[in-house]
């Protein structure tokens, strides 16, 4: 599989970066099989290093995640003739990677005899690297030290994501005022400057939106 | 030893995600999305991201540093230029942190 670097990568450096932010071996390595949740996992990161509230954190894993919603949306119609089971199980492995790479197969080859079985071969691969990769991560990361700085990595791979979502104007306003809001407010308790800066951004992205198509 | 704020988090983040990848299957195929959840939809994950990382990388513990010589900003905005022209993960991720750790070489020794 051409994506397993870039999974392999992001697995690891999601592994120690939550060895970094405080959490044990047994701890991290739960989190990473249980929630399989990339960027969701990365995000909670520093909320849960503060002890944010619970409701915070899960708030904060279905906004980040409202990407894979998006997915879901387009599978949807690929998916429409399997069992309910089979579908929320498949649907459950959508990750940015998978999807990506289901969406070009389509547009080179719209007649793909076998799309769902591609796209099941390829998410279960993504998830076995993701796994491996993690735990790989997680116990190097006991011994690295603290002042190599490795949880920044965690943070590099959501840039990463950030970038190619920021292609349109609206986007982008929204992402820079949620960011310059999450900033200003970071004294709030609770860390109630995250949900108030998407909250703006959004807003802003909505009201950018609309003046352009007046426009 | 799990502590029990880590299995909260645990079961937070793992509800926030099967809602989010495996809710839309469980909506008939007829249901049409409304447009407000529709805008939300495109622009909150990038919003969310935003958040997520802008305090990550101009803070240095509790002090704002916005110059270029934080070492973690400029890392930053290196890896948003190496994955907007290279759509690498890898290359973003080594570039950023090779960034950082020249700064703080430079910087500190």
């Amino acid at each position: 599989m051409p994506a397993a670097p870039g999974v392999f990568a992001w697995g690891l450096v999601t592994g120690v970066a939550m060895v970094k932010s405080g959490l044990n071996v047994p701890e991290a390595i739960a989190l990473s099989l249980i929630a399989y949740a990339g960027s969701a996992q990365l995000a909670a990161l520093p909320l849960m290093a503060t002890f944010a509230p619970i409701w915070l954190i899960f708030a904060t894993a279905v906004i980040v995640n409202l990407r894979s919603a998006v997915y879901n949306m387009v599978m949807r119609s690929h998916l429409a003739g399997l069992s309910m089971s089979k579908r929320i199980g498949l649907g459950f492995l959508v990750g940015d990677i998978m999807f990506a790479r289901f969406s070009a197969l389509l547009e080179r080859d719209p007649h793909y005899p076998q799309p769902v079985a591609y796209y099941f071969g390829g998410a279960c691969c993504n998830w076995v690297w993701w796994q491996v990769s993690s735990i790989i991560g997680i116990v190097a990361a006991t011994g690295i030290p603290l002042s190599w700085g490795l949880e920044l990595a965690g943070t590099l791979t959501l840039v990463a994501l950030l970038v190619p979502l920021c292609r349109q104007w609206p986007v982008l306003a929204g992402a820079i005022v949620a960011a310059v809001t999450s900033v200003m407010a970071h004294d709030l308790p609770l860390r109630l400057g995250l949900p108030l800066g998407i909250v703006l951004g959004v807003i802003t992205a909505f009201l950018v939106e609309r003046r352009r198509g007046a426009a | 030893m799990i502590e029990p704020y880590i299995w909260w988090v645990i079961l937070a983040i793992t509800a926030g995600t099967v809602v989010t990848r495996s809710g839309p299957h469980l909506l008939g195929s007829k249901l049409r999305i409304p447009s407000s959840f529709d805008a939300a939809l495109r622009f909150a994950p990038a919003c969310a991201l935003a958040a997520i990382i802008a305090p990550d990388l101009v803070f240095s513990g509790d002090t704002l540093n916005l110059t270029l010589e934080n070492p973690r900003l400029l890392a930053g905005a290196v890896a948003a230029v190496i994955f907007a022209t290279s759509r690498s993960m890898i290359a973003t991720i080594a570039g950023g942190m090779i960034v950082f750790w020249l700064m703080k070489a430079w910087f500190v020794g």
